[in-house]
């Protein structure tokens, strides 16, 4: 699944670590997501959004 | 994996998570099959006991048995069955099912074996027919109730 959730993670001047301790997963996952090779939970995806600001859409809604 | 207690085990990661369910789940599948192969080894060769060989089929029957368990107690094989209708049609279905196995066993005995002679030689493969079609039958009855009644406690009003 391809996603923008680099680039707002970029943003919002995280690091992967970062970003995974905020949402309790493992920098790896945060890396898997954010290449596209792995599906994130509804439940992380929500978790994702709320750290870094945005809408669900933002990050994850494909165009 | 909120409803089971190998969650407790498991990282709270959710990626690692799924990835050490597929790998507990591979290892069940190879470690049945070793089993199988080990128990049809050692049935029909001269090597091994008797012992080691009732054993593996125990270990192996665990895990088949484990898993039917817990899938029929889950209550996913019927995910259509909402309404009283369906349900008695299913459970009509099920009766029908277990008695054609029945009458298949039974008729698959007479080929194998033969029509028996005295009447006293067909009482424990007749019975046996019996408890394997009654056990399809509860554990598919089981499933078709503990299915029914999760649909109703998730149906949409």
């Amino acid at each position: 699944m391809r996603n923008r959730m680099k680039v707002a993670r970029v943003e919002k001047s995280l690091t992967q670590a970062q970003l995974g301790k905020k949402v309790s997963v493992t920098r790896q996952t945060i890396s898997l997501i954010e290449k596209g090779e792995y599906n994130p939970t509804l439940k992380l995806c929500i978790s994702i959004a709320k750290a870094l600001d945005r809408t669900l859409d933002d990050l994850f809604w494909e165009e | 994996m909120e409803n089971s207690w190998l969650s407790k085990f498991l990282p709270k990661d959710e990626y690692k998570e799924k990835r050490m369910l597929y790998f507990i789940a591979e290892s069940a599948i190879i470690l049945a099959t070793l089993l199988f192969l080990f128990v049809l080894l050692n049935n029909y060769s001269l090597y091994g006991s008797s012992n080691t060989g009732t054993l593996a089929l125990l270990s192996l029957g665990f895990i088949v048995a484990y898993i039917l368990l817990r899938y029929i107690l889950s209550g996913i094989e019927y995910t259509e069955v909402t309404s009283e209708k369906r349900y008695s049609k299913e459970k009509k279905a099920i009766i029908n099912r277990s008695f054609i196995f029945l009458i298949l066993l039974i008729t698959a005995y007479v080929l194998i074996d033969g029509i028996p002679s005295d009447i006293t030689k067909i009482f424990i493969p007749l019975s046996s027919a019996f408890f394997i079609a009654f056990f399809m039958y509860f554990v598919s009855y089981t499933s078709l109730k503990r299915s029914f009644k999760k649909n109703k406690d998730i149906l949409d009003d």
